[in-house]
């Protein structure tokens, strides 16, 4: 590339970037919803669930239990988890489940649940009719279950003992020995590479995607709509400076939207878990550099990609019709990538495009450098990149993007 | 004999089935405003877009006074196109910046002309302000000042004061004929004979793809042995205007068929109107 040529694309590529940020809701949509999107979910939502959880055990809730006969213990136990309880006859019923008379009892909340409960001889029958869609009747029922299950645990350990056996060595014939997480040889560097390998690549790929469609659109669909493309056309650069300059500033936009969610969401890992639980991967140089190598063969295809199907379009409107559900070629095939075990992967799923740069971010992150692996993704991304390169300059050339549908 | 600057030899653009223009054959001279005047459609603003390098002709060629191709050589070119195409979150400044670096201009020798031109344009203390909140009028002599900045040869005005105030427009055209006493060559595209006939010393009159008519307006008046420039140019363009094509791009036969689909047909009879309620 000559002087003036690199001097024409970064003019092209900063001028972009100013007219770009210079909308407060491209500076929101850019920097502060991928730094704050995984912090307000996940510290502000479990905040949320707690307080809401919170409200619900402070609820005092009221019972009918029908029963022949209800144990001692049972009925103090039911009382101190906050509820009230009448006691009534057990209906005559083919069986305890069915609600019979009681079905508008509970549907119209006059109670909260009724619990059923029948001696027969050294068993006991249950059930429980509660209301599903009614939070105050599923915290009903929650709480006769916790209720009924340390009743019946002590139960179980009274009869055991009657029986002559040590209750312990019954219950829990095989124990671990030790601490459990002895057991792991996997060092905590190597751990963390692989919870990272979970989300990262996930991340990566459908934010580089989602925040390169608008500028992508604006850039190419919006410049021909509102005619500043024709005044661009007549300067005396190439079309491929204008793709390259329009290139540069689109990525440079999406690598600092990817690069802030990513941030965003290790912060919020971070706050949320222990420091056992996510740490920094032990990666190797040569594991960095080709994660690096990787980030960049993706995003030259897919900004490429983008720009070329919104250089297509005619209006705005229409390419935010292609782009949008374009989406999904990159949603499925990073679903699909997430479950795809990696130990004796085979090689061809490094030759697929989307899942071979998520396979190898996987890979890389877990710090496994397979040569015959590398060479596949690296050439094949190679391939698609300059396929997208070359269809996105076809899509620069065409005489009739001057002209737009307004 | 004036200098020629550009020569257009034989040029035919086709889009799809539509013969845009048709072995157009012009020179420019230098220090002269030559007026491409012609109804909607006729093929003005192809013809502009040609001499500015943005299509390439179908056959023939564009090429300035060194035989170079016209778009390997827009450097020499100041373009103005219809919609001004100014970029509305830069200021009035950063837009003129933007283009006369891509022309390779240091900013300070852009910025000198832009000053001297912005005077004349009553601009100046308008070049800070970004040009979203400008009027019609003031967008078209920021594209005016932003086409000067890196010193062109050749001026290319697509219809220049349309949708101007009188007086923006008077401003506009004073500034056009200064640059012509200067020296410069400006091409200015309009369908206003009146306008033609004030700043052009030379008028090219093109129809249905074709120039019909090139010359002072005084000689196209002898030619036609008419009184006004408004009968000549009837005379001239006596066979009914091409429908005029929306859109230059092929329509696919699915996406024809689509369109079709939900395209209501238009009644033709008062029976098939009442119906159609």
């Amino acid at each position: 590339m000559s002087e003036g040529s690199f001097r024409r694309v970064r003019s092209i590529a900063k001028k972009e970037v100013v007219e770009f940020t210079r909308d407060w809701r491209t500076i929101i949509a850019i920097i502060v919803i991928p730094l704050l999107m995984f912090p307000l979910l996940f510290i502000l939502f479990p905040v949320l669930l707690e307080s809401e959880a919170a409200e619900l055990d402070a609820l005092e809730l009221s019972i009918i239990i029908q029963t022949d006969g209800l144990p001692e213990n049972l009925a103090e136990n039911i009382s101190l988890s906050g509820m009230n309880y009448s006691i009534e006859e057990l209906p005559e019923t083919s069986s305890l489940a069915v609600p019979g008379q009681d079905l508008d009892r509970v549907r119209n909340s006059s109670t909260d649940a009724v619990l059923r409960f029948e001696s027969n001889e050294d068993i006991w029958n249950y059930a429980i009719l509660h209301l599903s869609t009614s939070e105050r009747s599923n915290e009903a029922r929650y709480r006769i279950l916790n209720v009924l299950s340390d009743w019946e645990n002590s139960e179980i350990r009274e009869r055991i003992d009657q029986g002559g056996l040590d209750v312990n060595e019954t219950l829990d014939p095989l124990r671990w020995d030790g601490e459990i997480s002895a057991g792991d040889v996997a060092t905590s560097g190597e751990q963390s590479g692989m919870i990272l390998s979970l989300f990262i690549p996930l991340v990566l790929a459908i934010w580089t995607y989602s925040s390169a469609i608008q500028p992508s659109i604006d850039m190419t669909a919006g410049e021909r709509e509102r005619g500043t493309l024709e005044a661009l056309l007549c300067l005396p650069c190439s079309r491929m400076e204008l793709l390259f300059g329009k290139w540069l500033a689109v990525a440079t936009i999406t690598g600092v939207g990817v690069l802030l969610q990513i941030f965003g969401l290790l912060f919020a890992i971070g706050y949320l878990a222990t420091s056992s639980f996510i740490g920094v991967p032990q990666l190797s140089i040569v594991s960095i550099l080709l994660i690096v190598l990787s980030i960049m063969l993706f995003a030259i295809m897919v900004v490429a990609f983008e720009l070329a199907l919104a250089m297509r379009s005619h209006s705005v409107k229409e390419a935010g019709s292609i782009l949008a559900p374009a989406l999904m070629l990159i949603l499925f095939p990073a679903l699909f990538t997430q479950v795809i075990n990696l130990d004796g992967i085979e090689g061809f799923w490094f030759a697929i495009p989307v899942v071979n740069i998520l396979l190898a971010l996987r890979e890389l992150l877990m710090n496994r450098v397979i040569t015959e692996h590398v060479i596949i993704w690296a050439v094949s991304s190679v391939i698609y990149a300059s396929l997208a390169a070359y269809y996105a300059s076809k899509q620069f050339s065409r005489e009739d993007i001057v002209t737009s549908l307004s | 004999m004036a200098k020629s600057l550009l020569s257009i030899r034989d040029v035919t653009k086709n889009f799809a089935e539509v013969e845009a223009l048709q072995k157009i054959s012009l020179e420019i001279y230098s220090g002269e405003i030559v007026g491409l005047v012609g109804s909607n459609g006729a093929g003005k603003t192809t013809l502009l877009r040609l001499m500015a390098g943005v299509y390439k002709p179908s056959s023939g060629t564009v090429v300035l006074s060194n035989g170079e191709p016209v778009m390997n050589m827009r450097h020499e070119l100041g373009v103005v196109p219809e919609s001004t195409g100014l970029y509305s979150r830069l200021t009035a400044w950063e837009n003129i910046r933007y283009h006369s670096r891509m022309h390779g201009v240091k900013d300070s020798i852009a910025w000198a002309r832009t000053e001297k031109f912005a005077q004349h344009l009553d601009m100046k203390d308008s070049l800070g302000r970004h040009t979203k909140g400008f009027s019609r009028g003031m967008k078209q002599k920021t594209a005016l000042l932003r086409a000067l900045a890196h010193g062109p040869n050749i001026l290319l005005l697509d219809e220049p004061t349309a949708g101007l105030d009188i007086t923006s427009a008077r401003t506009v055209r004073a500034l056009v004929r200064q640059l012509r006493d200067e020296g410069g060559t400006v091409i200015y595209s309009t369908h206003q004979l009146a306008e033609a006939q004030q700043v052009c010393d030379r008028i090219v009159i093109i129809h249905n793809g074709e120039i019909r008519a090139d010359g002072s307006p005084q000689q196209l008046l002898q030619d036609t042995e008419t009184d006004s420039l408004e009968e000549a140019y009837v005379s001239l363009t006596l066979d009914q205007a091409r429908t005029r094509k929306e859109d230059n791009t092929k329509e696919s036969a699915f996406t024809g068929w689509w369109r079709r689909l939900f395209t209501p047909k238009t009644p033709s009879t008062t029976q098939e109107v009442m119906e159609s309620e």
